[in-house]
Order: C-alpha cells, then sequence, then structure tokens
C-alpha cells in the first residue's frame, strides 16, 4: 500500500476499482518498486480492497489520528488470497471499491487462508557452530520453495549492525538473513533484543533496534529478561509468525547453558513461544561434536528434547565416509536423525563477529597494502568486506610495526571513540599514522572519523584532543542517529549509499565528503582533504558501491578496479551457500519435519 | 603418580593446563614428565635423543624442568607442504597402542609423574576404537582422568557431558573430575550447572580457570614456526603466571590427589 504517494481516501479507491476491472496479475516484475516487500509477492492489490480492515493481526491504528496503518501486511500480497479475491469480485460483479460485500470476502479469505508461520529454530551445539550461515541458508531455500519466510534472532550480542528503513538498529548477520529470505526491507522485529557488548559483564540492551538501558549479566537475567524482554520476544514471534509462511529462528549460543536454563529467551523459550521445531547444529572442524550434539540434546528438559527434530554437521574437512560410520551409531544412540553434513565451504560473506579476529591477520593477497586499525572495541568491520573483493590485502594492525608497508590506512568504528583513541596513543599507532601523512590516503570511518579529529568531548564534559589530521570536532550528547542514507560522491558526482549508526555529532571545517539527499533538502556529510589525502565519514558500507572504493582505492595506487556492486557479490554467496547446503541435506526429511502444515 | 588431561575437543588448553600441572608438580620438588601418546601437530620439536616431537610436549617438559625426550610423544603426525608425514619414535613394534604403552611405561620408570594429555575429543564414534591417546590409553594402564571444558565457545556443559555419555560405561569411572577452562566474567553465575554436572556423572568439579591473554607455543596454529628454545624463558614465565592463577582457582591439591590414586 503506497498510501504516502497519494492522499486521501478517495485516490485510494479510484486505484482499487482499475484493480478490479485489470484482474488477478500475479507478481508485478515491471513495478519500478518491484518486489516492494519480498521476492514472491502477489502484486494484482496494491492498494488493498479491503482498506481499513482494523484487523489487528494485519496491521494497527496510529496514535489518536484514527489513520489505518497496514504498509507492512503482507496479507494481500499472498497468491492464493489474491486469486480468490479476483475470482470473487467477478463471481460477485463487484465493480465499486465501496461495495459491502468486500467485507465478506475478506472474512471469508481470512477464515481460509490466514494462518500463523510454521516456525524452525535453527540451535546451535556452541557458539560458531553456523547458525547463522543455516539459517541463512535455509530462508533461501525456504523462499525457493515458493514460500514466504523471515529469520528472527531473539536475542543478538552484536558489534555490526545496521539501520532500518524506519531507523531502527537491526544485526548485521539479520539483515544479510533477510536478504536470503528475499525481503526488501529488513524489519526491527528480526531483532527484538539487542547486546551491545561494553565490557566483559556490561552490555547496551536495545529493545526493537533502540537503545533501552544498560545492565550487568546478573541483572539483565534477573529483572529484564523474565519482564520487558520476553514480552518484546513474545511480540516479535507474533508479528512474524502473522505475516509469513515460515519464520526461520536462529538460536544464541548453546541450549544446554543449564546454569541459566529458565532464563535463557534466545533458545527454548522462544522456540516455545514460536512453537517451533529445531534443528541443532554442530560444528566439526574442532572436534568432538558427537559429543556436543549428544550432550546439548540430553542436557534440555523433555518438553524441550522433543522439538529437536534433526541435527546437522557442520564445516567437515576431511574424509565424509569415515564420518559418517559414526553418524549412523548417533542416531542409534541419540535417537535424532542426522539432517546432513555440511563440507566446509569457501564462502564470502560477512562473519559472525565473536569469532571473526581469532585467527585474522590479513585477507587478500593483493601487492596493494589497506592497513585497518583493529583496536581493542572495534565495531562495525563489516565495513571493510567489499576490500576482499579487490586485487588488494587487507592487515588487520594491532602494533605499529603491522603499519609498515601501508598504500592505505583505514580507522574503522569503536564502541568507545575516546578509549580506543588513548589506546592509539598508548601503543604508538598514533604516531605511526601520523608518519604516513601526506603519503598515504588515510580515512576514517564512525568512530575513527572522530578519532581523526581536533578535538572530542565526552558525555562527561571533558575535552580530549584527537589526532587532529582534520580540522572538526565532536561532542557527545546522548541521541543516536541511526538513518539509511543516500547520495553522491563530491570529488566525482557518483552516487553512494550506506547508513549511520553513531552517538556523538561532528562540525567540521573539512570540505565536505559527500552530499546527502535528505528527502526534498540536502545535506553535507564528512571531511575530504584531497591533497593531503585524509577522509572521514560517518557513512557504514560506504565501500559497499563501486564509486567511492574506486576513488579511495586508487588513491593507495591501485589500477584495476573490481565494478562490482558488493550486494550482488552476497547475493551470489547466499544462493551458493543455500545451493550446498540443498545438496547435502536430506531435503525429503527437511519437508517432512519442518515445511508441512502451517497451523 | 599418573593423570591424563582430556579434552572436549581440540582447542580447549589440554596442553597449557597439562604444562601447568607439570610446572606445579616441579614446585613440589615432584619429577614430572609430560606424555601424549599420539599428536597431530603442524610444528615439531627435535629431541636430544634424535627423536621428533610435538612443540606441546616440548614446552610441558621444560616446564616439567626436565629435557625433551622421544618418549613424550611416540607417535607424531605432521602435515606439511607435501601433506602428512608421519613419524614414530620407535619403530620396532607395529600396533599403534603397543608403542603408546611401550613409552609410557619407560617414563613411568624413569619420572615420579607422568602427566599425559589426550587428543582432540575422546568420544569420536567413527575413531574411538583405533584411539591410543585418550580413554583406551587410560584404561590399559588405569590412568585417572580429568575432563577439561572450553566456557568461550559455549555449550561447555552439554560437551562436559556428552563426552563423559559417550564413553563406554565400563571405562567411565576412571574420569574423576573436570575442569572448565577460558571463563570470563563471575564464576559464581556457573555454580548450579556444575553441581548438576557432577550430580548426574559423578565427575567431581575442579575449578574454573579464567581467561588469561598469556602466550603459549601454538600447536595446530597455522601462524609460522617459531623457535621454541629462543622463547623458552618467555613461556616459563608465562606458564609460572598461569600456575599462580590456577592456584586461586582450580584444586590442584585435589589434582595431586588425584594422581597418586
Amino acid at each position: 500500500m503506497h498510501i504516502k504517494t497519494l492522499t486521501g481516501f478517495k485516490c485510494i479507491k479510484k486505484k482499487v476499482e482499475e484493480e478490479f476491472r485489470r484482474g488477478w496479475i500475479g507478481p508485478n516484475v515491471n513495478c519500478e518498486y518491484h518486489p516492494c516487500h519480498h521476492r514472491g509477492q502477489d502484486c494484482t492489490y496494491c492498494f488493498c480492497p479491503f482498506y481499513p480492515c482494523n484487523d489487528v493481526q494485519l496491521g494497527k491504528m496510529i496514535g489518536d489520528k484514527g489513520i489505518w496503518d497496514c504498509s507492512d501486511c503482507l496479507f494481500i500480497h499472498r497468491k492464493d488470497v489474491c486469486t480468490f479475491t479476483s475470482s470473487e469480485v467477478e463471481r460477485l460483479g463487484i465493480v465499486k471499491a465501496d461495495d459491502e460485500r468486500l467485507a465478506d470476502i475478506f472474512k471469508e479469505a481470512k477464515r481460509r487462508f490466514f494462518k500463523q508461520a510454521r516456525s524452525i529454530m535453527v540451535l546451535g551445539a556452541t557458539s560458531d557452530a553456523g547458525k547463522s550461515m543455516t539459517a541463512m541458508a535455509l530462508c533461501r531455500i525456504i523462499l525457493d520453495l515458493g514460500y514466504s519466510v523471515s529469520p528472527l534472532k531473539t536475542q543478538n550480542m552484536s558489534l555490526n549492525t545496521m539501520a532500518t528503513h524506519d531507523r531502527r538498529e537491526i544485526a548485521m548477520v539479520q539483515a544479510l538473513q533477510s536478504k536470503a529470505a528475499g525481503i526488501k526491507r529488513a524489519n526491527y522485529h528480526i531483532n527484538p533484543i539487542l547486546l551491545r557488548p561494553k565490557g566483559d559483564t556490561v552490555s547496551q540492551v536495545m529493545v526493537n533496534g533502540r537503545p533501552y538501558r544498560d545492565y550487568d549479566v546478573r541483572s539483565y537475567y534477573n529483572e529484564f529478561v523474565p519482564g520487558p524482554g520476553t514480552e518484546a520476544v513474545r511480540e516479535s514471534i507474533t508479528y512474524l509468525r502473522n505475516r509469513y509462511d515460515h519464520i526461520v529462528i536462529e538460536g544464541a549460543g548453546s541450549p544446554a547453558e543449564i546454569n541459566i536454563y529458565d532464563r535463557d529467551i534466545a533458545n527454548m523459550r522462544a522456540a516455545e513461544m514460536a512453537d517451533a521445531d529445531c534443528v541443532l547444529v554442530v560444528n566439526t572442524s574442532w572436534g568432538g561434536a558427537f559429543a556436543y550434539a549428544l550432550g546439548t540434546i540430553e542436557l534440555l528438559e523433555p518438553k524441550d528434547r522433543e522439538r529437536i527434530k534433526a541435527v546437522l554437521f557442520n564445516d567437515l574437512s576431511g574424509n565424509p565416509e569415515g564420518f559418517r560410520k559414526g553418524m549412523e551409531e548417533f542416531e542409534r544412540i541419540s535417537c535424532v536423525p542426522v539432517l546432513g553434513v555440511i563440507p566446509h565451504l569457501d564462502i564470502q560473506l560477512p562473519k559472525e563477529d565473536s569469532e571473526f579476529f581469532r585467527n585474522t591477520k590479513t585477507i587478500g593477497k593483493g601487492k596493494v597494502q589497506i592497513s585497518v586499525i583493529k583496536m581493542p572495541k572495534i565495531t562495525d568491520f563489516t565495513d571493510i568486506d567489499p576490500l576482499y573483493m579487490e586485487n588488494v590485502t587487507v592487515r588487520f594492525a594491532e602494533i605499529p610495526e603491522e603499519l609498515d608497508g601501508s598504500d592505505a590506512i583505514i580507522i574503522p568504528g569503536t564502541k568507545n571513540t575516546i578509549s580506543d583513541m588513548l589506546w592509539m596513543r598508548d601503543v604508538g599507532i598514533e604516531e605511526k599514522i601520523l608518519s604516513f601523512k601526506e603519503k598515504v590516503p588515510i580515512l576514517g570511518i564512525c568512530g575513527g572519523y572522530q578519532i581523526m579529529g581536533s578535538e572530542l568531548t565526552g558525555m562527561d564534559g571533558k575535552t580530549v584532543h584527537g589526532m587532529g589530521l582534520l580540522n572538526s570536532i565532536t561532542e557527545w550528547k546522548g541521541d543516536r542517529m541511526v538513518e539509511l542514507v543516500s547520495g553522491r560522491l563530491m570529488a566525482t558526482g557518483e552516487e553512494i549509499s550506506g547508513y549511520e549508526t553513531h552517538d556523538g555529532k561532528t562540525i567540521s571545517n573539512e570540505k565536505p565528503l559527500f552530499e546527502i539527499f535528505d528527502h526534498k533538502t540536502t545535506r553535507k556529510e564528512g571531511s575530504y582533504d584531497e591533497e593531503r589525502k585524509l577522509f572521514g565519514t560517518y557513512i557504514h558500507g560506504i565501500f559497499d558501491r563501486p564509486a567511492f572504493r574506486r576513488y579511495f582505492l586508487s588513491l593507495a595506487g591501485l589500477k584495476e578496479h573490481s565494478e562490482k556492486e558488493y550486494s550482488e557479490h552476497i547475493e551470489e554467496n547466499i544462493q551458493k551457500t543455500a545451493d550446498a547446503f540443498k545438496a547435502s541435506m536430506d531435503m525429503e526429511l527437511f519437508e517432512r519435519s519442518f515445511m508441512g502444515g502451517r497451523q | 603418580m599418573k593423570i591424563i588431561f582430556l579434552g572436549t575437543s581440540s582447542g580447549v588448553g589440554k596442553t597449557t593446563i597439562a604444562a601447568m600441572f607439570c610446572r606445579y608438580l616441579k614446585r613440589k620438588g615432584i619429577r614430572a614428565t609430560p606424555f601424549k601418546a599420539y599428536n597431530v601437530s603442524s610444528h615439531s620439536y627435535v629431541t636430544e635423543d634424535a627423536g621428533e616431537i610435538g612443540i606441546g610436549q616440548a614446552f610441558q617438559a621444560f616446564a616439567a624442568g626436565t629435557e625433551p625426550s622421544k618418549e613424550m610423544n611416540p607417535i607424531l603426525v605432521k602435515y606439511t607442504e607435501n601433506g602428512v608425514q608421519r613419524s614414530v619414535n620407535d619403530t620396532e613394534k607395529k600396533d599403534k597402542m603397543d608403542i603408546a604403552l611401550a613409552s609410557f611405561d619407560r617414563l613411568c620408570n624413569e619420572y615420579e609423574a607422568v602427566v599425559c594429555e589426550g587428543s582432540g575429543s575422546p568420544a569420536e564414534l567413527n575413531l574411538m576404537k583405533d584411539d591410543v591417546a585418550n580413554i583406551r590409553l587410560a584404561a590399559a594402564r588405569k590412568i585417572p582422568a580429568v575432563l577439561i571444558g572450553d566456557i568461550e565457545r559455549g555449550g561447555v556443559f552439554a560437551g562436559l557431558y556428552g563426552t563423559w555419555k559417550l564413553i563406554d560405561e565400563s571405562e567411565r569411572h576412571l574420569i574423576k573430575g573436570f575442569i572448565i577452562n577460558r571463563f570470563r566474567g563471575d564464576a559464581s553465575i556457573l555454580r548450579s550447572g556444575t553441581d548438576r554436572i557432577t550430580e548426574m556423572t559423578g565427575m567431581e568439579f575442579l575449578g574454573v580457570m579464567p581467561l588469561t591473554d598469556l602466550k603459549f607455543p601454538e600447536e595446530d596454529s597455522s601462524f609460522e614456526s617459531e623457535d621454541i628454545d629462543e622463547k623458552k624463558e618467555y613461556y616459563i614465565k608465562n606458564i609460572d603466571e598461569f600456575l599462580n592463577i590456577a592456584e586461586d582457582h582450580l584444586d590442584l591439591e585435589r589434582l595431586l590427589s588425584i594422581a597418586k590414586e
């Protein structure tokens, strides 16, 4: 429903009458907005003939103005609903949009076709078992089978987040799964609880993509989880189940943490709320996979154990035949069937953050060396991912010597700008970067941009001096900016896009790097001094599109560039992953145990 | 005196905890030696007696204050650029278990204490029958075992319980206790979980080791090989530090009495 583009009820009615004359059309792939909701949607009723239906399972009343908002309703975009409605409209000879019989058609369509989504839950025996990738692959497999599907992770600890169209924050991993599910605009309900670690024991808790408050481990489990946490999870599950054929829920960590079992809303409590059938994913690459799988299943309470319908062994290197022998024995002991053994896949997708840096020092083998400062509180390092498509070497530097030979330096985002800047000063990285000044391009993104400035004033009012590379000052006042942006690169005029997620505001006396289109107005963004090769911006995902990537890497001395959009690269890798999963899975078992019979 | 440290998977910290226990015995004035029957390692150490052992055992020997010898790691499998290379220090015997036991027995005669380290997980359903480094070794020589789980990856209770459960009933009694390694935060939150594991398995809870950033020789890393002799002092300093932390967090006296059983 594009009610924003039209004013008033009358225009909607006129459009609906046009739709009645036109009849059933299915997906309108020629529409410039297609698919505005998800791949496979039916576009016969771009304007809903039942508006306003006032059905709270499908939409909601906005404030007290009496405006019915159903902009995210998917019911009228179901093929079965569209074909039924148009055949009824034709049978009854309805031509006017205010025909009272439409209410009866709606009632009957709802009775016949409205169902709660069937829920699948992807559990992991450990963290980094491959849950995210499995959930992503399952989303695409289900979409390819012709169903609508949404991902969900009820509680996620994430350092990489992105903005939604309605200025909420979601985890990058769920945004990726949304893409796999063919969803055009990711919805904040896929991440009702998002945790941003602040230290070993304290986290900032975000609810529905907005900051809620900080908790330590104990108060999180004792106060937040039983109250507002459970409520937020329940609301998201209901919202998504009312809209999709299937939801694929990703668990968090292990479901068998018996010391917090009753308070864990990321795993079995969520499965219970969503009435999900569960698949347990186990990473085989460290060894002990059978033990972890059996232990996880047996430590669950009996009512939860019944939900485990299959085990998926992931990331197997080496001989699958040898492993299979153990697998049969495992099925006999555990009485849970094995859904498949997924081989180690060479796939390039944004990584889950926890494990990324454990064994990663450099990526790529190109001559041009891009150094990324790996600060202790680094965030948003998915910004760097598109560089892996280019013929460069990305090196994560933690000590000054690791910056030797840099052709460009990037200071990425951080959870705590001032403490990470002081760290850079302490370990000598600041001084080392300054020795590269005017020789190689230096780019700060978000926190890195703030660090490159001359002054930073924290929430406590204390001011510290920055690196002084850019003539800019940053202040924190407690408000958070979360927004999807698009605009152009001032230097070349080419299109760019990305998203901003930051506390702190920067005022710069440098030339702006970008011009951002903000509805009908424009605003300047970032800082830029081409002569001294210095750049700063708040925009994450700025390397995703070729324009800025090419511009920046040229200054670093790269001659040949990839003109690929990163989103295309991601799409190819999603499909590759899904196809590999499909080839290694018992699809008959999958459809029988996880797909059949929506309720 | 003998003990074997088993792990719920590879990389749980068996090598370091065994080295720590070697160091602990050294401080007590007990002549100890490390032992790992079968080792898959990309980095090896050439011993004075012209053998080749894993870098982990060489490090453990230094921690114990003894000279590395080929008996400490009788079977070594190395991944090299040219593929797999198997190096066996005792070429007279063919059966892997015979080789392992012969070396173990020789070490028992020579030292007061043998601190063994298992290999990978002892509960690989597809490999258990041929496994000479873990529970079968323990059963053959009645070596009391301690199971180590890594909490950093999560699922530690499942790993501990599942491993115990997959070990043959007749051999489970050998696993006397368990240790949780690499914990960050307030360990009291784990209490109900560790109690439950003890209740379900009979394994005694021996403590929670906090996550440290102390560096030790990397056995399986893909990083470049390093000269352990050169960094010996640095690693010894680190294992001393690790032992100091362990004294506050693990029941080392109980470990000692388990080893004496």
